[in-house]
């Protein structure tokens, strides 16, 4: 069993179980740390995942269905801005009624198109990066444009966030509008940017596993978008931090497929519950430290 | 100075008003460059507003504002800043999770591309640090700064954009005596370099040390105006007062025969808040059956007794007594600390009720209807959230449940604040009828009249301790004239200059 885990195949097991939950966790930041809490992560990337699968199955090119279904993810972003900074409906409520609208929507057009209520037909992946995918094992099982750019993200977000005018005025109007608003800041602006960011981000991560998966199937997602915020939240809206929030819970997916698989002395529903029993403890652990952009969650 | 060309900013009959209440009344001032220009007045006399239409947070509903030579009207503080005007409000408004560096760029960031330029920037701000001795460091967090120093980044941040024009608004009301020295340096420095500096304040000892001219304002209008060469702080104490009103001081109390005892006592207490010192040895007591009433300018350290009363700041040095159980209180904050303003009359009555476990619909209507009919509370139905009374009716409402609750000992901040002519009246019937039974109530006001007009004894508070104290037999006139000479006294004493 120990080798097993400790096998070049494992590692890239959990760098792959680590990039949807990455690309979810940085979405979340982007747009709590513009004072929007955004808990419809999952929903967004229940969509995207159901939309790349139906835009590869009608038009055939990868690259153009992730065109189309960044188009879709914003779309819905301009929507839940609308709702949230616009209108001031209560975040936490339009978070839920978008998870659970896309969630039925994807299921509803996939009995419409494919008379399937479990999953579409297979679907073309995310063609992988030829260079890496020669390097053995690793560079063929995590060697996708989506992975690099999840890694990627890590030091881009750190530098957005902490280095760009644009970091620092979207991190004042998620600390204190008022205080940004007299130095001349368009708050509302800032939110919208952070809003759909996060929807560019999120769609990503559901397309990744739609592709991963070669189809999409219905609960593919299994809540890996609320994961995905218990990250950011463990890893204190840090981008650095929240790699290794999301690093642990892919660690944990990953021994839980591996246990499976190698047949372990636990029983399998104990294996399953790992991730969230890990979730928990480290919650109880962090939670007293960790603080929210002061602003978070507040309509402006 | 006086040389017409000189002017830097010109109010020519400046209203502004809220609602019916005008704020500023027909202003015509002027504000000549490169001088340190004073704006006096007690609360409420106007002089925030008015610097406010300056800075572009309100824009006037008469007159003409012109600076530098052209009549402006400004719809936010964005277009002031960009006409080198800056404001230091009392308030900051500072981002607690940013370094000192981060908060002062903000929104006037230089940048490459859309990268923030540190290395000029930083040393810019640095070299602004040195010049002015602001001794801060630029990588601390704001919310690991002590108030003066984020008072001292508000200022960073108004050199960071140039400000010609500088406004202080009660810059020193924050600040210790040793920072309130070091502030005047650097206004000093500020007026070396050539800018001007508005100094809104009602301390006395700032403007006879640092104004070149004062302009008082009293209810809304530009009363007086003096240069610093011709300055009588006696005159100038008079003129912020005004004129008396001649009101009857009738002593109500029916020869009431009460026994005298003490219920609360401050010895020699200290507190400090932030660790800022704002009672200092503070001594006075309060027996039953007496009105003693505390005036003062505000921030002397009234918040502070009632906070220290109700055991919300702890004392660090002396002793505080309450010989009695619970005290009623009636907050200064009517709506943010005495009544939960979505909640009904009843409810809120109720809430303060240490036995009532549990009630009824009709509890809650009888416990308001009874409010209603014995403080002749106004309003059209009896369940309306308070929050849709007039503020005179939440008074009302207040004043109903703290006599209600029968203690012994009342605690009364700013009971009329904010509250019309015929309720004020209402609720000084309930003051008195209160001391009639043998209560013992402390009356903080601002108000001199109020405290006239209701105490027994009067103490002033001036720095966090007692500076003087009154017998009743000291503020029983037998005409206007002694009254007005009293309150002169009074006035200056608040103001530390006696």
């Amino acid at each position: 069993m120990i080798e097993s885990i400790l096998s070049l195949t494992f590692l890239a097991q959990v760098l792959r179980m680590f990039t949807p939950y990455y690309l979810g966790a940085s979405a979340a930041n982007f747009s709590e740390r513009g004072g929007v809490i955004n808990i419809a992560i999952e929903g967004f990337m229940i969509i995207s995942a159901f939309g790349y699968a139906f835009f590869t199955l009608t038009f055939g090119n990868p690259f153009l269905s992730v065109f189309m279904t960044l188009i879709l993810a914003t779309a819905f972003s301009f929507l839940y801005a609308l709702l949230t900074i616009k209108l001031k409906i209560n975040q936490i409520v339009t978070g839920v009624g978008f998870n659970l609208l896309m969630a039925g929507t994807a299921k509803f057009l996939m009995m419409f198109v494919y008379q399937s209520s479990s999953n579409t037909p297979a679907i073309q992946p995310i063609p992988g990066i030829s260079l890496l995918n020669s390097i053995p094992v690793i560079g063929k099982a995590a060697g996708d444009y989506i992975i690099i750019f999840a890694f990627v993200l890590i030091f881009l977000s750190q530098f957005i966030l902490f280095r760009t005018r644009f970091g620092l005025r979207l991190r004042s109007v998620g600390e204190n509008p008022e205080a940004a608003e007299t130095l001349g800041i368009k708050v509302r602006l800032y939110k919208l940017y952070g809003v759909l960011i996060c929807g560019v981000l999120s769609s990503l991560g559901g397309m990744w596993l739609a592709s991963n998966q070669s189809s999409f199937s219905d609960g593919m997602i299994a809540g890996r978008g609320y994961i995905a915020i218990a990250a950011m939240i463990i890893g204190k809206w840090k981008p650095v931090n929240i790699f290794f929030a999301c690093l642990m819970f892919a660690f944990f997916e990953g021994l839980e497929i591996t246990l499976q698989i190698s047949g372990s002395f636990l029983p399998t529903q104990i294996v399953q519950m790992l991730p969230y029993v890990i979730t928990i403890l480290v919650l109880i652990g962090f939670i007293g430290k960790t603080s929210p952009p002061a602003a978070d969650g507040v309509p402006y | 100075m006086d040389s017409e060309n000189n002017v830097i900013v010109e109010y020519r009959e400046v209203t502004k008003k809220f609602g019916n209440f005008t704020a500023n009344d027909s202003i015509s001032l002027k504000i000549y460059g490169n001088t340190i220009h004073s704006v006096i007045g007690e609360n409420g006399a106007g002089k925030s507003t008015l610097m406010k239409i300056l800075f572009g947070i309100y824009s006037q509903d008469g007159g003409e504002l012109i600076v530098k030579g052209k009549p402006v009207k400004f719809k936010s503080p964005l277009e002031a800043i960009s006409d080198n005007i800056g404001m230091l409000h009392q308030h900051f408004e500072l981002i607690e999770d940013f370094t000192i560096f981060e908060n002062v760029i903000l929104g006037s960031e230089i940048t490459n591309t859309g990268v923030i330029e540190t290395k000029d920037t930083r040393k810019r701000i640095i070299d602004l640090i040195d010049k002015y001795k602001l001794g801060l460091d630029i990588d601390n967090k704001i919310s690991e700064v002590s108030i003066s120093e984020k008072q001292k980044v508000e200022i960073l941040k108004l050199l960071f954009r140039n400000s010609e024009i500088l406004i202080f608004d009660e810059p020193t009301s924050v600040l210790s005596p040793v920072e309130v020295d070091e502030f005047f340096k650097i206004i000093r420095m500020f007026k070396a370099e050539g800018k001007t500096i508005i100094l809104i304040t009602h301390k006395l000892n700032e403007i006879k040390e640092l104004a070149d001219r004062v302009s008082v304002l009293r209810k809304g209008k530009l009363v007086y105006e003096v240069n610093s060469n011709e300055l009588d702080l006696e005159v100038l104490s008079r003129e912020i007062i005004g004129p008396m009103e001649v009101t009857h001081l009738t002593d109500e109390r029916a020869g009431t025969d009460y026994d005298s005892e003490l219920l609360l006592s401050f010895d020699s207490v200290s507190v400090k808040k932030d660790n800022v010192l704002k009672l200092n040895g503070i001594s006075f007591h309060v027996s039953s059956g007496e009105v003693y009433g505390i005036c003062g300018v505000e921030g002397n350290g009234q918040s502070e007794i009632v906070d220290t009363i109700i055991g919300a700041l702890k004392i660090s040095a002396g002793s505080l007594k309450l010989n009695t159980g619970d005290v009623s209180l009636v907050p200064d904050d009517r709506i943010g600390k005495g009544m939960i303003k979505e909640f009904n009359i009843g409810e809120n009555v109720l809430l303060r009720e240490k036995n009532v476990t549990h009630f009824t619909k009709k509890n809650i209507k009888e416990t308001s209807e009874k409010v209603i009919s014995e403080y002749d509370v106004r309003l059209s139905d009896s369940l309306s959230p308070l929050a849709s009374l007039s503020g005179g009716n939440q008074q009302k409402v207040i004043f109903g449940r703290e006599t209600g609750l029968d203690n012994k000992m009342m605690v009364l901040v700013h009971p009329t604040r904010g509250v019309d002519i015929n309720s004020s009246a209402f609720i000084y019937k309930i003051i008195i009828e209160q001391r009639n039974k043998n209560k013992g109530i402390l009356l903080i006001s601002s108000d001199l009249e109020e405290i006239l007009k209701l105490s027994d004894r009067i103490g002033v508070i001036f720095k966090g301790r007692i500076s003087q104290e009154y017998p009743k037999s000291d503020f029983t006139f037998s005409n206007d004239e002694d009254k007005h000479n009293f309150m002169v006294k009074v006035g200056k004493a608040m103001i530390g200059i006696e």
